[in-house]
């Protein structure tokens, strides 16, 4: 059979031994992974990290400038910011997880039903994603979580990860539907591929990378809307200590010019945020790989 | 036939409207009254607490609070329809005298902020995009990046403490001074922190959008036609990309609208900006029914809305969407 | 190539509905059928229909009207078809058009030929699914090492050729090819329409072909259906279609056909065909055994 297969001016050659291979951390979001590891490891290992006690209240110290004692200084009400910042930090970054693994789980779910659906469940999905969409996020998790009783950190994940599936939803049901109708699709439904074979197989490794820049700045804005939630004091009660709740206090260090108690916890914020981001354009950056013509 | 077509187009859009804002007005309502929390707290106040049962019985029979929920709504959209929206249990005036009074502000706050993004994010777009991958462009990334890392309320307290707490430049409170609600000059001094929060929380978010729509758009192959046919950059770049790319940036500041709008209640809290976000707040924290309701249906109607607007700007640009959705009711079905 | 009849296509209708009101008849009361062993080839000019048949005839688009019989089983019948589904899936095979949208551009090439197994709980035969995928490529003419690459790092008669070692992995006694070959070079497309030739003869597999390159068709295929306008407007055994075409359709396509000698090229006449002369009312009418001409009552001179 292969000589009819005699390819026209094509001679194989022999492997050649590659180039020195490019250094392999070019392009990768080194730096933002390690500051991210180095975060994301004091605080599980925050006890090893701190030098205080986060919650107990020196009222002798209070409102000191960082120095050799309080690393980062101490707050309004004496406790050492430095301690607060690695043990808070690890409800402010599981937080942040946790509700972006509910909202993508909701979001993949209900865009991949809506997708495969019928033209009018479709559209009436979409529509109720929209009804649910236009009432301001923070009302919503106001009523839900007055609904639910006492805050914690399970209740605000769930609350925080209703109000931002939509976006992720939305993406997928439009990829699915572009999907649905490929060629291969067709080809899979000939050979006999059921419904979750499709999904599992053909779907899901196609549209994972649009949505994985969404996942990434997902995790990104539920940290930032559970500080939000800590400083306005609506989210998890004021003696828990998050990074949110450390700034609530911070009106009062205005009066007195104490920059350390706004500026420090809120640089570790932007700091995560940053990295955080910066690992999602990376992953995005990777989907598109064509040269300008311009 | 065309106009009969025109005609059934947008009455349809009309009646999804109607009957979206409908749906909202049900959700909200239960869900409001499922909230725990004592209404009569907001409109009495601290005496609710020394209130014999008979006493709170008559109070609530006064304010219509035992009726079962439905009748409770079907009694508040009967009111609605002849314009009477009830009354804010806080401040027991008419709640349509309580948002009017406030909603000049944020309007003023959250329209000047889009017309800024609007303008500024274009403009930033498409100077990152001309300078793709040189310096400017990655400074400016990387300082957008930033930016838009920030938390907006942090972004107001740092805002602060430089600028009225240790320069003392600016107010850091209210919309303006007491006495001078008409000055001009010191609203816009009360404005501007505000204002750089509202526009910088969301300047990076639209001109990154825009930067990359340009950037896909300058792939296709027909700019490198007009490459080899010898346009200029500058001619291909403005008359051919950026009308390309203009269409899905109107229907994305379509939907930025309620965005940033919405988005100007943590700021009004920082700065104490007597605006509607505020009142959101209250209302839903307080169990303030009729407030919350009217709040509610106010920013639903707006997102609604701008959905729909950004659709309709959608389907005009790419009728395959349309068509698309057409073609798609005959499935590639299995027997 | 025996006698039993493998494919019974009668009176299939299929209807797109474009709006309300507006529908695009795509196959109008189509009737033939494929022998076992039988190369069956489908022309027509774009837009007559060939691909909603193929896709009719593999039960992804249900008929508006009209019978598909698979060995004597009524597969538009969903309760057949739900009875019969291993053996239907199985048996019958399709080959795309465009080898890029037909593959999944995220599986590696091993994977795309291994899948129909993977599907059906089938052990293949030659052991693991890589070594039955090797084999496939090795029949096809491509190389083992091309097993680890993913479709878009294949030129498009490498792709078009995974795509038939798909449809091959599960040994199918149908296959429907449609227009396997329009995007290839001709060397390819010599490569491939032998490759299909040693299948029917050495196999026995059936085909059904669909093509516009009436030359191909001419020396590959035993039977010869002409559609126009979502109508078969004649049918025959492939010599005598080319010797002797009845209908004034099939009369101008061939007479289009390129004759690569300059001097008869030269002296080649074009006949003529005027769509409005065209009727889609009228039965095929055999005229000869084997050969199927529409007539609609009115004499064709």
């Amino acid at each position: 059979m292969n000589e009819q297969f005699d390819m026209v001016g094509i001679r194989p050659l022999p492997p050649e031994p590659t180039a020195k291979a490019k250094r392999w951390y070019r392009g990768k979001p080194i730096l933002s992974l390690t500051v991210l590891a180095a975060i994301f490891l004091g605080c599980l290992f925050c006890r090893l990290l701190m030098t205080k006690d986060p919650t107990y209240m020196d009222l002798m110290n209070y409102n000191t400038a960082p120095n050799g004692e309080f690393l980062f200084g101490t707050d309004t009400m004496g406790r050492d910011i430095f301690s607060m910042i690695w043990y808070g930090g690890r409800l402010s970054l599981s937080i942040g997880v946790l509700s972006t693994l509910i909202s993508t789980a909701i979001a993949i779910v209900f865009g991949a039903v809506s997708g495969c659906a019928p033209g009018w469940l479709d559209t009436v999905l979409m529509r109720l994603t929209e009804i649910l969409l236009s009432v301001p996020s923070l009302l919503i998790i106001v009523l839900l979580q007055a609904i639910l009783g006492k805050a914690n950190v399970l209740s605000i994940s769930f609350v925080i990860g209703i109000t931002s599936w939509t976006s992720i939803a939305k993406v997928v049901r439009t990829e699915v539907r572009q999907l649905r109708s490929s060629e291969y699709i067709l080809a899979a439904r000939c050979m006999g591929g059921g419904f979750f074979h499709i999904l599992w197989r053909h779907l899901t490794p196609n549209f994972v990378s649009s949505i994985m820049f969404m996942v990434v700045m997902n995790v990104r804005s539920a940290i930032v809307a559970e500080s939000t939630l800590s400083f306005m004091g609506i989210g998890l009660p004021l003696e828990v200590i998050t990074w949110g709740s450390m700034l609530s206090l911070s009106e009062k260090a205005l009066l007195t010019g104490a920059w350390w108690i706004i500026l420090i916890p809120g640089s570790f914020l932007v700091v995560t945020l940053l990295c955080v981001t910066d690992l999602g354009n990376y992953m995005r950056r990777n989907a598109n790989r064509k040269q300008s013509n311009l | 036939m065309k106009k009969r077509n025109l005609a059934a187009y947008f009455g349809k859009k009309i009646f999804v409207f109607f009957l979206s804002v409908l749906l909202l007005s049900i959700a909200v309502f239960y869900i409001s009254r499922l909230a725990p929390g004592d209404p009569l707290v907001s409109y009495y106040g601290d005496r609710v607490e020394k209130m014999t049962p008979e006493e709170r019985e008559w109070a609530e029979g006064k304010l219509g609070l035992n009726d079962p929920i439905t009748v409770q709504y079907i009694r508040w959209l009967d009111s609605a329809f002849h314009g009477d929206f009830g009354i804010s249990y806080k401040y027991k005036m008419d709640v349509v005298e309580v948002i009017g009074s406030r909603i000049g502000n944020t309007l003023i706050l959250g329209g000047v902020g889009f017309l800024l993004i609007f303008v500024a994010s274009m403009l930033l777009g498409v100077l990152c995009a001309w300078h793709e991958d040189r310096l400017l462009d990655r400074v400016i990334c990387k300082i957008g990046t930033i930016s838009s890392c920030v938390p907006e309320f942090w972004l107001s307290l740092v805002l602060i403490l430089i600028f009225s707490v240790t320069l003392r430049w600016l107010p850091s409170s209210g919309a303006y001074s007491i006495g001078k609600s008409g000055d001009i000059g010191d609203r816009i001094a009360h404005l501007i922190l505000p204002l750089t929060v509202v526009v910088l929380g969301h300047l990076w978010y639209y001109a990154y959008m825009i930067r990359n729509k340009i950037l896909e758009e300058v792939r296709a192959d027909y700019v490198l036609l007009a490459k080899a046919k010898g346009l200029t950059k500058r001619s291909v770049m403005f008359r051919h990309c950026l009308r390309n790319v203009i269409p899905s940036y109107l229907s994305i500041m379509a939907i930025a609208v309620p965005h940033i709008l919405g988005g100007t209640y943590v700021v009004e809290t920082v700065f104490s900006y007597p605006g509607i976000g505020t009142l959101s707040y209250e209302s839903a924290r307080y169990q303030d029914y009729n407030l919350l309701m009217l709040l509610c249906l106010l920013s639903g109607i707006l997102v609604i809305l701008c959905n729909i607007i950004a659709q309709i700007i959608n389907e005009q640009i790419d009728p395959r969407i349309k068509a698309q959705d057409a073609a798609e009711t005959l499935e590639v079905g299995e027997p | 190539m025996g006698n039993e009849i493998l494919l019974d296509v009668q009176h299939l209708t299929h209807v797109f509905p474009l709006t309300k009101k507006i529908a695009v008849k795509a196959v109008d009361n189509i009737s033939f059928q494929i022998v076992r062993g039988e190369i069956f080839g489908l022309v027509g000019e774009s837009g007559s229909g060939k691909s909603t048949i193929a896709r009719c005839v593999m039960n992804l688009y249900q008929p508006r009207n009209g019978q598909i019989l698979y060995k004597g089983l009524d597969t538009c019948d969903p309760w057949v078809f739900r009875e019969n589904r291993r053996m239907l899936q199985t048996t019958r095979q399709m080959i795309f058009q465009d080898s890029n949208s037909s593959l999944d551009q995220r599986m590696k090439v091993a994977d795309i030929i291994a899948e129909p197994m993977k599907i059906q709980h089938i052990t293949p035969p030659r052991g693991t699914c890589r070594a039955e995928a090797e084999f496939q490529m090795k029949y096809v003419g491509l190389d083992a090492s091309y097993l680890d690459k993913y479709p878009s790092e294949l030129s498009g008669g490498q792709r078009q050729r995974v795509a038939i070692a798909r449809a091959l992995a599960m040994e199918p006694e149908l296959l429907v090819a449609d227009e396997p070959i329009a995007s290839l070079d001709v060397s390819i497309q010599a490569q491939i329409v032998n490759l299909f030739k040693h299948l029917q003869q050495e196999h026995g597999f059936s085909f059904l072909f669909i093509a516009h390159d009436l030359a191909m068709v001419e020396f590959l295929c035993n039977r010869v259906g002409v559609m126009y306008h979502g109508r078969l407007v004649e049918t025959a055994p492939t010599k005598e279609l080319f010797a002797n075409p009845l209908h004034p359709y099939t009369k101008a396509l061939l007479s289009a056909i390129p004759i690569p000698d300059p001097r008869r090229e030269r002296a080649r006449k074009l006949a003529e065909f005027r769509r409005e002369d065209f009727l889609p009312v009228g039965e095929l009418t055999e005229v000869s055994p084997g050969h199927f001409v529409l007539r609609n009552g009115r004499e064709i001179s």
